[in-house]
């Protein structure tokens, strides 16, 4: 953040509302003295009404009198329509200026704007925070392929629990990877081949960075899910057929249930479940990760 | 309450954590490391109030708890500072600082607390809690399931104990036997029986498998259970090993559920660090040894032959029974497979004897079932009911009706395999027998409320294309009978269908249900029987009138602007592709030609001036 322009927000908030107390100040002065002095000008004309029943030639002192109060009056109301003035913009500069700093993060240092931020606080959504992208090509492929067979056997049954493993490494299986799986264990490429597409977790193709998983259960779909997918796919322009955008961004899957069915329609993005969601709301989700991580 | 040595729960299953759970448990963390004492922070499981998400929960030393639902991070901040003391003199003055700076705010954090609060006793909360009856869910929401202490602290592992220490196998049976229980996977065999079975296969390596493949979209009851209670489900698949005499145990696990899977593997290691499992049980022989698998995603790997052959590393296709995975299963031994839902009755039964297990339910279906309530309904979440209880106590007592005030429709049992029981049936109680003669099936406990809004054809297509994609492809009349019906419906929904059509579907229905193998492709026919029999008024109307009267069908809608438009814009500015003008204080059109029934338009009309109308 921009510590300076901080410093100053800071500096104007204060000023600001050093001015609201002056000017509120003022206006309850003026006020008092306006009250205190009242009664002694009404006293006053009283006073030159009995003297005029009497003498007529206090007349023109009593016109002077009403004068007198009259301009006092006028002033008095010009001097408070500034301040008043004053005390309006003071207080509104006031306002943004601790908004600002309350919104960018400010709030510990200023102690007075917490009385903003209590009636403003919105209720914050679950915040999407995603690892950052797996690297998957450091290690060579041997190597790797050697420890995941070390680890699950070399036996028919455990060719799911590899492919798994090497779908978690890669994020998809790609065929070298596969090729020396057939070399290393008593898996044949028509097992992995049935295997493969079988089962719906595995793909032969890389995926886009981040996987959005539409779920389209029961639940969600009585919910809407078919419009979220849809705006989705619309958003990121990803053509009918294909499911990653062009710049290999974003994957949008349609699984069944997540299971948090009461809380449809859910989209899982990386791993992370948001739900009660709107087609827009869940753009806006995509959005929030695309701006942290440009490609 | 408030004091010292209160413990603050925060639900974290994964539903509460895609309520934001975790931004709560943080600023609850931050705020009692403030208050320097006093304050235990624990994560729980889930209670199963999912529509109140995140839920926190504070039990004092004097055994009063407190709950709060829908909280915010601002909101846990308060609760910290309601109920707990601090022992810090700094976090004291502060926050008695604070305090009175919170007067000037919107009437202080003690009021705007009182709206998150779930008083159990009254309202809502009490007719949602009042009509259940915990056995499974008995812990969920009140332990961490990642601590074996708090599982102890409640009675754990120690109907394991009791049957190793006490009770033979035969004996253990006949209680599970005599309680009357049935599996709760779908099909509802006597589990009892099922072990018996199991036990007289001649000796040698015997498997059991804990069945968590929850595959039936629109039902989460065993990632909850596994997620909130794990070791309630390790205790019960080792009493089920050692009744049978498996030497061997295995979860499968969905991949889906990434957190069960976590947490049982973490349960595993805890049980077997404590010598609960294996060779380390203080006089008995009884060696276990547990292994926890992932699911690669595929429905039909929830049937137990297919299960079994993806244990083995092959493509999870089913096949011909008998021979029985009893009889023959994983790696050609006797193999006992059971639902999740299933072993964690196990534990209670055992502890408590069969007796107050069979006093619960109907003639022939005892005990508790618990359901995933879901769809159009104001509390969703989890509940278990005593067996009897109608669909429409669930529905309106617990669930608190349908959502936004619109007409109970119907609710879909069972998923795919299910089907949907209309409203005018309600009265159905919960029980094997009686669900199955509507036409739909207990299942494995998927609840979706439905309302005058969701179109009928359009909730049988969604399943059939759901067991179309899914069928393993073994059996023609499961593979290429879903496939024609799928088209068949398809062509309804999109308005055109053909003379014939219905008469069709119903036929291929019982093809397909009487030619397939394996529970998919035989029940795979039952949302489609099921609507055809209770709504044959909304396949008609798609049929003859090209209408959808509900208003779902795509290709049968139109979107409208009606007198009511004050000109305001929304609906224009939030249209994707442009076919509404934008042109301030005048009444807006929606232009039919660009329209693609996203339905943004409705959703951001604040005047509620754009309809949805069915030629
Ligand atoms: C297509 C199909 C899907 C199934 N899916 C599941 C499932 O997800 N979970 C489950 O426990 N049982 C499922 N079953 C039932 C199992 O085959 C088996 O009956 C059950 O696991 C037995 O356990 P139980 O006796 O405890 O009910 C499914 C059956 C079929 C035909
Ligand atoms: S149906 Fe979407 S989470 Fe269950």
């Amino acid at each position: 953040m921009n510590q300076t322009l901080h410093q100053r927000v800071r500096w104007a908030a204060w000023i600001a509302a050093a001015a609201v107390a002056v000017c509120v100040l003022l206006l309850t002065i003026s006020y008092a003295a306006a009250r205190l002095q009242a009664p002694r000008d009404e006293k006053t004309v009283a006073e030159l009404k009995r003297k005029v029943r009497e003498d007529a030639s206090f007349a023109p002192r009593i016109e002077a009198e009403h004068k007198r109060i009259t301009a006092a009056l006028q002033q008095r109301r010009k001097r408070d329509d500034v301040i008043a003035i004053v005390l309006l913009l003071a207080a509104s500069l006031f306002v943004a200026a601790a908004k600002w700093l309350a919104a960018c993060g400010g709030r510990r240092q200023l102690p007075m704007d917490r009385l903003v931020q209590l009636k403003a606080a919105p209720r914050q959504g679950p915040a999407l925070t995603l690892p950052a992208a797996p690297g998957g090509a450091e290690e060579p492929h041997q190597a790797f392929v050697e420890r995941i067979v070390e680890q699950h056997g070399r036996s028919r049954e455990a060719a799911i629990p590899i492919l798994q493993a090497i779908q978690a490494h890669y994020r998809y299986l790609p065929d070298e990877a596969l090729k020396l799986v057939c070399e290393l264990t008593e898996i044949t490429p028509a097992q992995i081949a049935g295997s493969s597409s079988f089962y719906s977790q595995f793909r032969r193709s890389p995926r886009g960075r981040h996987v959005v998983r539409v779920c389209h259960g029961t639940a969600c779909h009585v919910a809407g899910a078919r419009l979220i997918t849809d705006e989705l796919r619309r958003r990121l322009e990803i053509p009918g057929g294909a499911d990653t955008d062009a710049q290999r961004l974003f994957t949008v899957d349609e699984v069944a249930c997540v299971g948090c069915c009461s809380l449809a329609p859910v989209i899982m993005v990386d791993g992370q479940t948001v739900g009660k969601l709107t087609p827009t709301g869940a753009c806006d989700a995509l959005d929030g990760i695309r701006s942290p991580s440009p490609a | 309450m408030k004091g010292k040595g209160v413990e603050i729960r925060i639900g974290l299953g994964s539903c509460g954590i895609a309520g934001g759970a975790e931004a709560v448990r943080a600023a609850i963390e931050q705020e009692a490391r403030q208050a320097g004492a006093g304050a235990v922070v624990k994560a729980v499981g889930c209670n199963g109030m999912c529509h109140r998400e995140p839920l926190v929960e504070v039990a004092g030393s004097d055994g009063g708890t407190v709950l709060y639902g829908n909280v915010t991070a601002e909101a846990a901040r308060s609760i910290v500072r309601r109920h707990v003391r601090p022992g810090a003199v700094q976090a004291r003055l502060r926050w008695a600082a604070e305090r009175v700076a919170g007067l000037f705010g919107n009437g202080g954090a003690r009021a705007r607390l009182a709206g998150y609060r779930v008083d159990r006793g009254s309202g809502g909360a009490a007719s949602y809690l009042g009509k259940q009856q915990r056995i499974v869910l008995e812990n969920c929401g009140e332990i961490d399931p990642e601590s074996i202490d708090d599982y102890l602290a409640r009675e754990g592992y120690q109907a394991l104990d009791k049957c190793l220490r006490q009770l033979k196998p035969a004996e253990l049976i006949q209680i599970i036997t005599d309680s009357g229980l049935r599996g709760r996977g779908g099909a509802g065999f006597g589990t009892g029986l099922k072990w018996d079975l199991a036990r007289r296969q001649p000796e040698g390596d015997k498997y059991v498998i804990c069945n968590g493949d929850e595959g039936d979209p629109g039902a989460f009851m065993d990632r909850l259970v596994l997620e909130s209670d794990p070791h309630r489900v390790v205790e019960g698949l080792a009493i089920a090993a050692y009744a049978i005499g498996a030497a061997e145990g295995i979860f499968y696990i969905r991949a889906e559920y990434p957190l069960a899977v976590r947490r049982i593997r973490e349960a595993v290691r805890q049980a077997e660090e404590r010598g609960l499992l294996g060779r380390g049980i203080p006089g008995s022989d009884f060696p276990l040894r547990l292994e926890v698998r992932e699911g690669a995603g595929a429905f039909v790997c929830g049937e137990e032959t297919a299960l079994i052959r993806s244990l083995e590393g092959e493509r999870g296709t089913p096949r011909l029974r008998p021979p029985y995975p009893i009889q023959r299963g994983y790696r050609g031994r006797p193999t006992l497979v059971n639902n999740v839902e299933t072993l964690a009755c196990v534990p209670w039964i055992v502890r408590r004897g069969a007796g107050p297990f069979a006093a619960l339910g109907t003639e022939k279906s005892k005990g508790t079932k618990v359901f995933a309530l879901a769809g159009k309904i104001n509390r969703g979440g989890l509940v278990e009911v005593p067996m009897g209880i109608t669909i429409r106590e669930v529905v309106e007592d617990i669930g608190g009706g349908i959502k936004d005030g619109r007409k109970f429709k119907a609710v879909q049992l069972g998923g795919p395999s299910g089907g949907c029981i209309p409203a005018r049936l309600a009265g159905t109680p919960i029980d094997y027998e009686a669900l199955a003669s509507t036409g739909a099936i207990m299942g494995s406990g998927g609840l979706v409320v439905l309302d005058d809004s969701d179109c009928m054809v359009d909730l049988a297509r969604f399943f059939l294309r759901f067991t179309q994609s899914e069928s393993c492809g073994k059996c023609t009349f499961c593979r290429i009978g879903t496939k024609r019906m799928l088209e068949i419906l398809e062509r309804l929904c999109a308005g055109q269908g053909r003379s014939g059509d219905l008469e069709n579907l119903e036929l291929l229905a019982g093809h397909a249900g009487r030619g397939s193998l394996c529970g998919l492709g035989q029940t795979a026919p039952n949302p489609v029987l099921t609507t055809l029999r209770y709504f044959p008024e909304e396949y008609k109307a798609h049929l003859l009138e090209k209408r959808c009267p509900a208003g779902r069908c795509t290709a049968l809608i139109r979107y409208q602007v009606t007198a009511g438009c004050t000109g305001c814009t929304s609906c224009a500015q939030v249209c994707p592709v442009k076919a509404i003008a934008y042109r301030p204080y005048e009444r807006h059109e929606i232009d039919q030609d660009l329209c693609t029934r996203c339905d943004m338009c409705r959703q951001a009309c604040q005047e509620q001036a754009i309809e949805v109308v069915s030629p």
